[in-house]
């Protein structure tokens, strides 16, 4: 552990890349990469990782060409020895976006979509399935109902129901861990924007060990949560202390059965620790037939789906703000403005809030890619002159497809539309 | 009697062409060294770094205005490293009697070569190959990474040290052997001409088929 990190709280992760000095050729590719310049070391020498200002979010990692940086943390092991104790019930949670990349480590096309065989291997493997989709689903249900609470405070002066403080607008997505420590750590009088919602993974360890201590009948301390996703910024996100959400309800309702708090989530593995882990046990995913979720956990909508790429948070939010403002379905229900791999995607929507019988039109920006395009945005919102009334941040270019944690493409890079030569030299 | 005859081995293009390789390549193969084994302080690093990449830039300018300019001298170049003959091993098979001349100060009898010898053309064809490879992986590595996969990158860094290894290793034996032959590292560095005693017996095959005497005392 990095003793003199100053950004952390107690029993976090504290930073989950580093680099590897000896593989390090000093050749700066990572830096640029990088969305908060966390990466130190001059152009010739060995860089290393600043803990402090670095986001976890693993870009470094897969576009170093030389293979450099590593993660800090690997609980393969770990997870494949909770496997084999048979007391215990490991709940794999997927993420949207593993299931179209794992295919490639285990010789698919890329791209390929892959859920019966990835809920198959993982069966195989011991794990019971918890698909985050749901979980996204609960997220989008949170996100899209606090945005317009938010809204209607904002337009019509309506007053929390419950008496708690409404954040003000515009009211930035809160999936991503990387661009919430950001936010924590540069923009800290942006926090009450950023929505309050968990993310879909923190909400999926919730369930996991509350509602799903029925559905697989163990207790909370029995079950093993397993994050499965294509981001190291996760791992984390599930180390942050106050994710206990599921021993707190417990506690208070008289389920918990030890006075040691556990995690929502217990451990992360990425998508290349999945397919280690698979390897490990010899359990070849393209060779596997196709299984389904197993439980209601398992099942999940269109909107959950599109998690995983740039815009899909905002679409899967408008829909649902658009159902619940109107009473009607968006039609079509495919949003298409903020899809796409535009750096800053803006789009309008003029719905009708029927409780107000008036018309709103919702200003709404999708940014992915922070390193290029978050400044000028945040900039805006702090000045006050900000267009936008939903703001939806992904770290990664692409969005969590792109993830840190995802195999890495060598036949690829992340490099957007980046064209004019790059003369390192400082 | 000791002829005073010279010949022109080395026109004032090649030679320009020489400086220059010499200002950019010396450098870019110790900073490569310090850049392969990472020794120095930070800063000291950085300096390396900014010195390999000025001495890269040097390097591409120089290769290129050479071959624009001096494009003739290109063509004769290439036609005489890649001119082989059964005397080419016949040297490699006694290492062109160096080895003998240096260790044990015995001269033998040497295949008849052109105006490269078998290990200079052997260099040549080194440097040429080598060289072109260094600088277009160079200049990727450098200013256009983004522009390639990752694993192409990495493997135009693998390529860049393999070669930059084979030159600097064959640099070192170059360098021996040119200020070894020392009225060749004169001509060289400082007229282009070596006595036309000499060529004769170093490079008997070129004096006879090529050299063209302008006259009996011309230099
Ligand atoms: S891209 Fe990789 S090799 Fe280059 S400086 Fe960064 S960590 Fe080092
Ligand atoms: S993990 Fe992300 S934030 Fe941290 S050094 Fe790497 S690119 Fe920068
Ligand atoms: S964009 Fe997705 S993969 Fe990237 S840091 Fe955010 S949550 Fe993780």
């Amino acid at each position: 552990m990095n003793v003199a990190a100053k950004t952390y709280q107690k029993g976090e992760i504290p930073g989950v890349i580093a680099i590897k000095a000896s593989a390090c050729k000093g050749c700066d590719a990572c830096k640029r990469h990088c969305p908060t310049g966390a990466i130190t070391g001059s152009f010739g020498a060995t860089h290393s990782v600043d803990v402090d200002s670095c986001l976890s979010c693993g870009q470094c990692l897969i576009n170093c060409p030389f293979g450099a940086p590593y993660e800090t943390s690997d609980t393969v092991d770990e997870v494949i020895a909770r496997l084999k104790d048979r007391n215990t019930t490991v709940v794999g949670i997927i993420a949207p976006a593993v299931r179209v990349a794992i295919g490639e480590d285990f010789g698919l096309p890329a791209g390929s979509l892959v859920t019966g065989k990835l809920y198959g291997s993982m069966k195989k493997a011991g794990f019971e399935i918890l698909d985050n989709n749901f979980a996204a689903d609960l997220t989008i249900m949170e996100e899209g109902t606090e945005f317009i609470v938010r809204a209607r405070h904002a337009v019509f002066g309506e007053k929390s129901e419950h008496g708690a403080e409404i954040g003000p607008l515009p009211q930035f997505t809160s999936c991503c861990p990387a661009w919430v420590r950001l936010v924590e750590t540069k923009y800290p009088t942006l926090i009450p924007n950023l929505s309050s919602a968990k993310s879909p993974q923190q909400m999926a360890g919730t369930v996991a060990k509350t509602y799903g201590t029925k559905v697989w009948g163990k207790s909370a301390e029995k079950i093993y949560t397993v994050g499965i996703m294509p981001c190291t910024a996760k791992k984390l996100e599930a180390s942050r202390p106050e994710f206990n959400n599921a021993y707190e309800y417990n506690k208070k309702n008289g389920r918990a059965l030890t006075d040691k708090p556990y995690p929502d989530i217990d451990t992360v593995l990425t998508t290349r620790d999945l397919s280690r882990l698979f390897k490990k046990l010899k359990i070849n995913l393209a060779a596997e037939k196709d299984a389904d979720g197993g439980s209601l956990l398992a099942d999940y909508t269109g909107a959950g789906t599109i998690f995983g790429n740039t815009g899909g948070v905002m679409e899967a939010a408008l829909r649902t703000a658009y159902a619940v403002l109107t009473g009607e379905e968006l039609k079509p229900l495919e949003f298409k403005p903020v899809r796409g791999l535009k750096g800053v995607k803006s789009a309008s929507v003029k719905l009708k809030d029927t409780k107000y019988n008036k018309e709103v039109t919702v200003n709404v920006a999708v940014i992915h890619n922070i390193a290029e395009n978050i400044k000028p945005v945040i900039d805006e919102v702090l000045s006050g002159r900000s267009p936008y009334h939903f703001i939806e941040v992904m770290n990664c270019p692409g969005g969590c497809i792109n993830g840190g944690g995802q195999p890495i493409y060598g036949n690829g890079s992340s490099w957007l539309g980046a064209i004019r030569p790059l003369f390192a030299w400082k | 009697m000791i002829s005073q005859k010279t010949i022109l081995k080395h026109p004032l293009s090649v030679r320009i062409f020489h400086y220059l390789l010499i200002l950019s390549f010396l450098p870019l193969a110790v900073t490569g060294v310090f850049l392969y084994f990472k020794p120095l302080s930070e800063s000291a690093m950085n300096l390396t770094m900014q010195i390999h990449v000025v001495a890269g830039v040097v390097l591409t300018l120089d290769a290129i205005a050479f071959f624009l300019i001096g494009f003739n001298r290109v063509v004769l170049f290439l036609k005489r490293i890649f001119y082989f003959s059964i005397n080419d091993i016949k040297w490699f098979a006694i290492l062109g009697g160096y080895p003998q001349k240096i260790l044990l100060r015995k001269k033998v009898v040497v295949p008849s070569m052109g105006k490269y010898n078998s290990g200079q053309k052997l260099f040549g064809i080194c440097v040429l190959i080598g060289g072109t490879i260094l600088i277009f992986t160079g200049w990727i590595l450098w200013a256009l990474p983004h522009l390639m996969p990752r694993e192409a990158v990495s493997l135009l860094g693998t390529l860049h040290t393999f070669f930059a290894w084979v030159l600097t290793l064959f640099l070192l034996v170059h360098l021996f052997l040119g200020i070894y032959m020392f009225d060749d590292f004169k001509a060289m560095i400082l007229h282009g001409k070596i006595p036309y005693d000499e060529a004769k017996e170093m490079a008997p095959l070129w004096v006879e088929k090529e050299i063209i005497s302008i006259s009996e005392n011309s230099y």
